[in-house]
């Protein structure tokens, strides 16, 4: 048994035999399986996906500090290297937190992405190979071949309104999580790739089946609604103080302990480049606490307080 | 200085852009074909053998964008390949060329050629028919005229003065045979990826919906429709007033050819494709689950099941009480019909998924491969083959 006949047992096989299944008992809309499957994928890897979105979120609110890390070191790359583990060390911040669950969730996203270009099945190629991916279960038989259209479209070509949708639901998360970078180049490179990737997918999208780009809107919206729910509209709302949302407001208060505590103790390290950055950051509102890797010392301090004798606990007890 | 930085940056960004894309298009498209590539398969008539294969072309787009796919109708000598004349069948423009999409819709045929009088027909993905003359190739009308139609997979079939087929619209159309002229065509309730048959005056056709149609052949009048729990795409083999029919729902039916009655029904384990062959009481019918059903034509009783070992996709032909089947490994079987026993006549190791077609005791396989191969039909020796291209 190869590679590939192991990927289609544990991957294809079970996403593309559930997709029939699903379409089956949704009036036979392929559309509407399409995005009960991302919703109900995406719920599975929920998890993964918040642990991901905060990772990326500490990173990038490490970056002045690396910054000035890179400024202080210079050349000296190996320098560079071992300060910057020692940061997130330091800060709690793991960069394979943003690397380990994106890998786990490519190969969910390449199955389903895979299995909605094959149960399309518009040329006969396609509907042929299916056969040798189907569970021996009645349903998938008299289910197939799937109808191709849902609302407007042809789930098997392209759309223009799809794509712009796509390019619309990626762009508005994309600029949800950008943060401003204190390099300029950075900064440059950001605003490319927040321009760049949306275009280049809606260009894409309009190309691929709809099927695909039903999928991929899906997700985004995913995406932005947890994003929302992590750290509000982030960067897109960009000069007015926001009012934190939900978690966020108890990590606020938190910190505001954290700032109105004696400045003796040794644990509480607020780090530098929030003291410093703090205004830009409040006027762009950018900053979110909650996810921001350069606050979990501070949190942790928070935690640790009771121990050394200054919480309001301790008071009472 | 700052353009230049600035120049980097787009550089370095575009970059990564592209790479993310490539990478999502590759991994996406992996094992996944995305453009026609046709199957077409054999028919001779005397002497000469037509043959419509799709040729690929090297390379492809970026992405999973496919390579091009030329198709054209050749016609060759039966006896030794020589090759009288080729007509190139044209691609429908569609745009893309990005991603999964072809910039043009090949012409790939799927369905073998017909042959009736001095002309072939023959009708391709690019959603056109084409009428060519026999001895000289010259093309004689093009249905549609102007534009083209939705796709079509199924073959056409010439009977009473027209041509039949279906169509990915929906629709069972009727042509005069000799000017292209649309006499008829009826809108069924899904797409039509199946070759018709003519039996009489009668037409019978399956459809995606389900159904399969019997229609008055002239008039397009339908007479009844049949619902099956599985998409037809198999051709219907009309034999003794009955009509047989494998579906997707993994179903064997028999049905009276008259009223569409069901007789009987045999459950296999996978789809059916192809289609039919019957000789002396019994059907043969070869199925994607690897075997060929030897059944009773009266009752449906299962007779043998000969397993081949891989799915089967390729029509069969009948040699001299034998029933010559090919699976989609590129074995070719030859099926005793007193014994019900199947001996591997030739292993040609390429996949065919086209039907064959037999003449003076000569068997013609194409594989996927653009190879076609002439074998004896009695002991399987090549006795000639060559690449199409």
């Amino acid at each position: 048994m190869g590679i590939g006949d192991i990927w289609n047992l544990i991957a294809m096989q079970p996403v593309m035999n559930t997709l029939i299944v699903l379409t089956s008992y949704l009036f036979n809309n392929f559309g509407v399986a399409i995005i009960v499957l991302t919703l109900a994928v995406n719920g599975i890897i929920f998890p993964l996906t918040m642990k991901q979105v905060r990772a990326s979120k500490a990173m990038q609110d490490l970056q002045p500090k690396i910054a000035e890390l890179q400024k202080k070191y210079g050349k000296d790359k190996e320098k560079i290297a071992r300060e910057q583990m020692r940061l997130f060390k330091e800060s709690g911040v793991s960069p394979a937190g943003c690397l380990l669950p994106m890998l786990v969730q490519m190969p969910i996203w390449i199955a389903l992405f895979q299995s909605i270009m094959r149960v399309l099945a518009v040329i006969p190629e396609n509907l042929v190979g299916l056969s040798g991916f189907l569970y021996s279960w009645p349903i998938v038989y008299t289910t197939l071949p799937l109808e191709n259209h849902f609302l407007w479209l042809n789930l098997a070509t392209g759309d223009v309104f799809l794509a712009l949708l796509v390019g619309g639901t990626m762009w508005v998360q994309q600029k949800m999580v950008m943060t401003p970078a204190t390099d300029p180049s950075k900064q440059s490179q950001s605003t490319m790739m927040l321009w760049m990737m949306p275009i280049m997918f809606a260009w894409l999208t309009m190309t691929f089946p709809s099927g695909l780009a039903i999928f991929w809107v899906t997700s985004n919206i995913f995406r932005i609604g947890l994003q929302y729910f992590i750290g509000g509209w982030g960067g897109l709302v960009k000069s007015e103080k926001k009012k934190p949302v939900g978690r966020d407001r108890k990590y606020k208060e938190r910190i505001a302990q954290v700032e109105e505590l004696p400045s003796g103790g040794a644990d509480i390290v607020v780090p530098s480049s929030t003291q410093e950055e703090g205004s830009s950051d409040e006027e762009s509102g950018d900053k979110r606490p909650d996810s921001g890797g350069g606050y979990t010392r501070s949190l942790r301090a928070t935690r640790r307080q009771p121990r050394k004798g200054r919480s309001h606990r301790r008071k009472r007890g | 200085m700052r353009i230049r930085k600035n120049t980097v940056v787009i550089g370095k960004v575009g970059l990564l852009v592209a790479l993310l894309l490539v990478g999502l298009t590759v991994l996406g498209c992996y094992g996944t074909k995305t453009s026609p590539e046709g199957g077409s398969g054999g028919v001779v008539a005397d002497g000469t053998l037509f043959l419509a294969p799709s040729i690929k072309q090297a390379g492809g787009g970026l992405g999973c964008t496919p390579a091009a796919v030329d198709s054209k109708l050749v016609a060759l000598s039966a006896a030794d390949g020589t090759r009288f004349w080729e007509v190139p069948l044209e691609g429908s423009s569609s745009g893309g060329g990005f991603g999964c999409t072809p910039a043009t819709t090949p012409a790939a045929i799927y369905g073998s050629p017909a042959v009736a009088g001095e002309l072939v027909y023959v009708g391709g993905y690019n959603g056109k028919i084409y009428a060519i003359n026999a001895s000289s190739g010259a093309v004689r009308w093009v249905y549609p005229r102007e534009g083209s139609l939705e796709p079509i997979i199924g073959g056409v079939i010439v009977a009473l003065d027209r041509v039949y087929f279906g169509c990915s619209d929906g629709k069972v159309y009727a042509l005069d045979a000799a000017t292209g002229d649309e006499q008829w065509k009826v809108t069924l309730g899904d797409k039509i990826w199946a070759t018709p048959a003519v039996s009489g005056e009668t037409l019978y056709i399956g459809c995606f919906d389900k159904k399969l149609y019997s229609f008055n052949a002239v008039n397009g009048t339908k007479q009844w429709e049949y619902l099956a729990e599985g998409a037809i795409v198999s051709t219907p083999l009309i034999y003794n007033d009955t009509v047989y029919i494998g579906s997707f729902d993994r179903n064997f039916y028999a049905l009276d050819a008259a009223s569409g009655r069901l007789k009987w029904q045999f459950p296999a384990e996978k789809w059916f494709w192809t289609k039919a062959v019957a000789y002396n009481g019994t059907i043969y019918a070869g199925c994607f689950d690897g075997k060929v059903y030897a059944l009773g034509a009266e009752n449906g009783q299962g007779l043998a099941a000969l397993d081949l070992e891989s799915p089967i996709y390729s029509w069969p032909v009948l040699i001299d009480g034998r029933v010559i089947v090919a699976n989609s490994d590129g074995r070719v079987y030859a099926i005793d019909t007193a014994s019900n026993q199947a001996t591997m006549l030739a292993d040609i190791e390429e996949a065919v998924y086209a039907p064959l077609s037999a003449e003076g005791g000569v068997i013609y396989v194409y594989s996927q491969e653009q190879n076609l191969y002439a074998l004896n039909a009695d002991s399987g020796a090549n006795l000639w083959n060559l690449t199409i291209k």
